[in-house]
């Protein structure tokens, strides 16, 4: 497997209290496989891709337990040092979702695209040039040889998350955390990035980690998917698995809950309430409050059931 | 008769120091009573300048907006001051649409306040009225906006704009800065008022399958220009125009054996300060024929209108 993330517990310390933004979740990539890591905000997604790298924010955030292993690594036990040279940005890389933060407006686009390949020592002087150009072509950037020198503003919103994809690929990772790449693009743009991120995982080989609200997205791009709820993964398994047989109820409800192109209802099924708070949350199922299948069970933490291969779900009603 | 809202001709364009930017070019629609007229389009289309220009926000450069039948560019004072209690707004962002230092009683109020005298008893009966309506409790009144959730702020910005019991309400994309959960209970939500109080509804959105689900007309604009327009289900049934179908094409549908068409639209959205001549989509359009090029096409046909010099096949 290369990556396997074991019971990961990352708590956020606040003035209001410990934060269990991530609590107790465990998951696989294989090589060349895309998992959607679905849920919406809140739901401790992009503080899970976070802890992989290890970029929490600082003073606050912390990896409480669990362990997280790429390629067999352990990488919570390693030091800060041998993750930023090794790991960060070299094996394991991230695209963010908002190209116009992401990229440093004071810089040309060269000189960013290159920093991780020059950082991790893979190429310097004109080998670095032609290596920058090289992944600028990858991502199908126009002309991008004469384009090395401009500033991330001259470019679009759909060129500039080519860019970003163009820092994360450059140092060919193993494993691509990509946080809600299309959300800030337009759809006929987000159709061109989703195809950009097919590709890009034919050419390398690489795992990807797709975290998005969009089931969209995550249904024309990934392989499995893992839905996650107030900081835990409560069903997952193949993505035909999930859309066609959804077995958690919070997973039932959200595909409920969205209008579909093509199939007009009168009404959309929504959802009661909202998540809970993640400083003190209830014991049992924390979805039981919102669902409409609640039974006394649930006061108990659910078990997570298998249900069929690769499937599971954690829900008392299946057992 | 009349209809409750009509655009004609509206085009507005703006002087920058670069340029001029043509935000909105020649826009024609008409919004019946009680229906829901949703504009669809991507980011930098125009469709917010034409919500603005809509709530005299923003004046037109040329071409009227008419309500009921009166010109609201030369409307007298007492005219403008009941066209704006009739029109009211939702914004996206219900963090930056209602003020952090006032008391939710406060918010919904204040557009009372600004177009009636009312006792405080009386203030607090509206405020308590619109919040049941709204699905929120009485007692929120006394809370500020920051106690409250995305959702929950969203029902108070829909409160504030229905205190005075508009007729029309410009929503500029209500629900997406709420989460899929949430955007559900907002959507019911409005249909439900809609019912209630006869309003017309004009929507402003990028999410096709919420027009969809929600709007009975749509106007789909493309850098500043209607491309189609008409009842939502014959456009979405039938699109015709290129862009229309390359916007349909490209939704990732919730379904993982949906294959996604990246070839309906290639390239990018050109600048609304350099607009390509003839149809502004014809650098993007699979169909390009010369005529495309040089002659801007006219928006034709009724209900169902396209502007393209593409023959209508159905």
């Amino acid at each position: 497997m290369l990556l396997s993330v074991r019971d990961l517990q990352t708590h956020l310390h606040l003035k209001r209290g410990v934060l269990r933004a991530v609590d107790g979740v465990s998951l696989d990539v294989a090589e060349g496989e895309t998992l959607g890591l679905v849920g919406e905000s809140g739901s401790g997604k992009t503080l899970t891709g976070l802890s992989l790298l290890r970029l929490l924010p600082k003073g606050s955030g912390r990896i409480v337990g669990g362990s997280i292993k790429l390629d067999g690594q352990e990488l919570t036990t390693l030091s800060e040092a041998a993750l930023a040279r090794d790991i960060r940005g070299r094996k394991i890389a991230m695209i963010m979702q908002d190209p116009m933060t992401s990229l440093n407006p004071v810089f040309s686009i060269g000189d960013q695209v290159g920093s991780p390949l020059r950082n991790h020592d893979i190429a310097r002087g004109a080998a670095l040039r032609s290596a920058v150009v090289d992944v600028l072509q990858r991502v199908r950037l126009p002309s991008p040889a004469d384009r090395l020198g401009d500033y991330p503003h001259q470019f679009s919103g759909g060129q500039r998350q080519r860019i970003v994809a163009a820092m994360a690929i450059g140092c060919t990772p193993r494993l691509l955390v990509a946080d809600e790449p299309t959300t800030a693009l337009d759809v006929t743009i987000q159709v061109q990035i989703i195809n950009l991120l097919r590709s890009i995982q034919a050419d390398t080989g690489a795992g990807i980690i797709l975290i998005t609200h969009d089931l969209g997205v995550a249904a024309s791009l990934c392989r499995r998917i893992a839905v996650m709820y107030a900081g835990q993964i409560i069903e997952t398994g193949p993505v035909r698995a999930i859309y066609r047989s959804p077995s958690h109820p919070y997973t039932k409800a959200l595909l409920a809950a969205i209008p579909r192109l093509g199939a007009k209802r009168a009404r959309l099924t929504a959802i009661a309430g909202q998540p809970p708070s993640l400083i003190d949350p209830p014991t049992g199922c924390r979805f039981a409050a919102r669902c409409t299948l609640r039974m006394d069970k649930c006061a108990e933490a659910p078990p997570n059931v298998t249900l069929s291969d690769g499937h599971s779900a954690a829900c008392w009603k299946l057992v | 008769m009349a209809a409750m809202l009509e655009l004609a001709g509206v085009t507005k364009h703006y002087r920058t120091r670069h340029g001029v930017v043509r935000a909105v070019e020649n826009v024609s629609l008409r919004v019946e009573p009680r229906t829901t007229m949703a504009l669809v389009g991507e980011s930098g289309c125009g469709k917010t300048t034409i919500a603005k220009m809509i709530l005299q926000l923003e004046q037109p450069t040329s071409g009227t907006i008419h309500f009921e039948g009166q010109d609201i560019a030369t409307m007298d004072r007492a005219a403008l001051r009941a066209y704006r209690r009739q029109v009211m707004a939702v914004f996206q962002d219900p963090y930056s649409s209602l003020n952090p230092r006032l008391r939710v009683g406060t918010i919904i109020a204040e557009p009372v306040l600004a177009h009636e005298r009312k006792s405080r008893a009386e203030l607090d009966k509206i405020v308590a009225e619109v919040l049941d309506v709204v699905g929120m409790p009485a007692s929120a009144a006394r809370l500020y906006p920051h106690e409250f959730s995305g959702g929950q702020r969203q029902r108070i910005a829909i409160a504030r704009a229905l205190a005075l019991r508009p007729r029309l309400m410009v929503l500029d994309e209500p629900v997406s800065a709420l989460d899929v959960s949430i955007r559900a209970q907002i959507l019911n939500l409005l249909a439900d008022i809609q019912a209630e109080f006869g309003l017309t509804y004009l929507i402003i959105a990028h999410d096709l399958a919420l027009v969809e689900h929600f709007s009975s007309d749509v106007g789909v604009i493309y850098l500043g220009c209607l491309a189609e327009a008409g009842p939502t289900e014959q456009v979405f049934a039938a699109p015709r125009h290129p862009y229309t179908k390359a916007l349909l094409a490209a939704v990732p549908l919730p379904d993982p054996d949906h294959v996604l068409s990246e070839a309906a639209a290639t390239g990018e959205i050109a600048s609304a300060m350099n607009p390509p001549a003839g149809c502004r989509f014809h650098p993007r359009c699979p169909y390009v024929m010369d005529v495309c090029r040089v002659t801007a096409p006219v928006l034709a046909g009724t209900p169902h209108a396209t502007s393209c010099h593409l023959p209508v096949i159905d």
